[in-house]
């Protein structure tokens, strides 16, 4: 009991042999009687401490995302265990706004969408007017705003949000750079005054560098490395160089060995013994 | 199944805030899509009643319902299944429509079919206040049984959150069923007693079994109620067996929306 207590305080998020599952579609006219599924996640082990601000790199479809999606609370993970100790929060930019209305009132939506009373709402507002600098296009409609705009606005709103635990999805990739500047301070600003930790997924090395203490390096759902953030950036900036200077054919082979890799080919169950299986 | 009621009841209550002011916002962008805006939320259910009016009352010219005008009684019913059937058509995309938000957020999934049994009460005030210019046109004036119509909204508004909470959660293990519910509207409008009595008949064979059947369906229970209120002046209290089978069936309904809502709420990600 006492070393459950130990785990609740220290750490953050703790993942044991945590696997997602997805299935995939058959291809169109092919009849065999085997489903095909795919690890999205494979056996990862992971443990997260609180207050640490963990960068998360990989390669395209290595499951950054699904990582996220997972450790956010919004999808179910299909074989390990897996515990988060406080609240987490995606942050999600774009999502929540809607075209039709204008920027105040997109405010009050996203706001209730993320779960705020009426009387937060109108507390952030004046902080969200001001940090999204829309000037005079905060009274027009949202689809007459720049990509920019938009994201400004979405971003604004959800670091309103007050969890134990941020997850940050490819947040800081959109709007210009002084955007992205000005985010990443208040980033920072939560990092380290308010200790919150902070699971941040970036292409952007720099970014990352300059931001997180930990990098973990998923690849092919698999995890491979954890550690300081300096080292991992260096080996995952090795293995994209090398990646880089592969050629097609090479390239095209090792995605698709990988991807077999990640593949489970099962025989499909007839219904009855699906209905049998679960009772 | 207890467990499943408790949290989604837990999580609409909790929410209450969240689904008016989702409800409210969505139903302004509705009217920010036209010009005219909320002038469609009057114009459009008067000119149904019009087009059934016109055929069923003037050109079929359909007699006196138990002493009661065509227009006047058409009104009363239709202001009712104005609320059921688009909040029935629209429940089961409660879910898919807000798929970006649901698989971007942490949101508690289950408030999605209220708010649009919130949005679609509006719709149904707007009806209800044509509803009532219209009757005070034929001469019928509000008296206290018309209190009645608080309650049968109430029902209306039970059955249509339970409906739309299985729907939606059937919406997304198969895209079918909403086709499927949109054909089957139609039907359950002509088995309910929207434009016509439902009663069959004594020529019709078996027309007392079938009439009897006509009953089970939940809608006779509150579009007969609306009418009850204005017309009739007769209470829920007058008819206490179909009182009870109407919240018995709504209770049933709205477990099976619980227990399939728990069970898949965060599933939804993985299905779309």
């Amino acid at each position: 009991m006492s070393k459950k207590n130990i785990q609740d305080t220290e750490y953050a998020v703790v993942m044991e042999h945590v696997s997602k599952i997805y299935k995939l579609k058959k291809k169109d006219g092919q009849k065999s009687n085997n489903t095909e599924r795919f690890y999205a996640l494979k056996d990862i082990s992971l443990k997260i401490k609180k207050g640490d601000v963990v960068g998360i790199l990989g390669t395209n479809g290595s499951g950054k995302s699904t990582m996220s999606v997972i450790l956010s609370g919004i999808s179910d993970i299909d074989e390990g265990d897996m515990k988060i100790n406080g609240e987490q929060a995606l942050i999600s930019i774009n999502t929540g706004l809607n075209q039709q209305l204008t920027g105040l009132e997109n405010i009050n939506v996203k706001g209730a969408l993320l779960g705020f009373n009426k009387k937060r709402i109108k507390e952030i507002t004046d902080g969200v007017i001001e940090f999204a600098e829309l000037g005079d296009f905060l009274y027009q409609p949202v689809k007459k705003y720049s990509s920019g705009m938009k994201s400004r606005l979405g971003f604004s709103i959800s670091l309103a949000l007050n969890p134990d635990i941020f997850i940050v999805d490819e947040a800081l990739s959109v709007g210009d750079k002084a955007f992205a500047e000005k985010c990443l301070k208040r980033m920072k600003k939560l990092r380290d005054e308010e200790d919150k930790t902070i699971l941040f997924i970036s292409h952007s090395l720099p970014q990352v560098r300059d931001f997180c203490k930990t990098g973990v390096w998923i690849e092919g759902g698999k995890l491979v490395e954890v550690g300081d953030i300096d080292t991992v950036c260096d080996h995952y900036a090795e293995y994209v160089d090398k990646l880089n200077a592969m050629g097609n054919k090479e390239k095209n082979k090792m995605l698709e060995e990988k991807f077999k890799k990640r593949l489970i080919v099962d025989h499909k169950k007839s219904f009855l013994d699906k209905l049998f299986n679960k009772m | 199944m207890f467990k499943s009621i408790a949290y989604v009841l837990k999580e609409n209550f909790t929410n209450v805030y969240r689904i008016f002011c989702i409800a409210r916002y969505e139903l302004l962008a509705d009217m920010r899509d036209s010009k005219f805006g909320m002038f469609w939320n009057f114009a459009s259910p008067a000119i149904q009643v019009f087009t059934y009016w016109l055929i069923f009352g003037i050109a079929w010219n359909k007699p006196d319902i138990k002493g009661v005008k065509y227009l006047p009684w058409l009104v009363v019913g239709y202001s009712a299944w104005w609320f059921i059937q688009p909040c029935i058509q629209s429940g089961c995309n409660a879910v898919f429509s807000k798929i970006n938000v649901i698989t971007k957020m942490k949101f508690p999934v289950s408030v999605l079919p209220a708010t649009i049994c919130v949005k679609e009460m509006f719709n149904h005030f707007c009806m209800l206040i044509i509803a009532f210019i219209t009757l005070a046109c034929c001469g019928y004036f509000p008296n206290v049984y018309w209190l009645g119509i608080l309650y049968y909204a109430l029902c209306a508004f039970c059955f249509a959150e339970a409906v739309s909470l299985i729907l939606s959660v059937l919406t997304m293990l198969w895209r079918d069923v909403r086709k499927l519910v949109t054909s089957l509207m139609r039907m359950l409008m002509y088995f309910s007693p929207v434009i016509w009595e439902c009663k069959f008949r004594a020529s019709m064979p078996y027309h007392e079994l079938i009439n009897k059947m006509m009953k089970l369906n939940p809608v006779y229970y509150i579009v007969n109620g609306y009418r009850d209120s204005i017309f009739y002046a007769t209470t829920p209290f007058d008819h206490p067996a179909m009182t009870l089978y109407f919240w018995v069936v709504v209770i049933i309904l709205f477990t099976i929306g619980c227990v399939l809502m728990y069970k898949f709420k965060r599933k939804f990600i993985d299905m779309i």
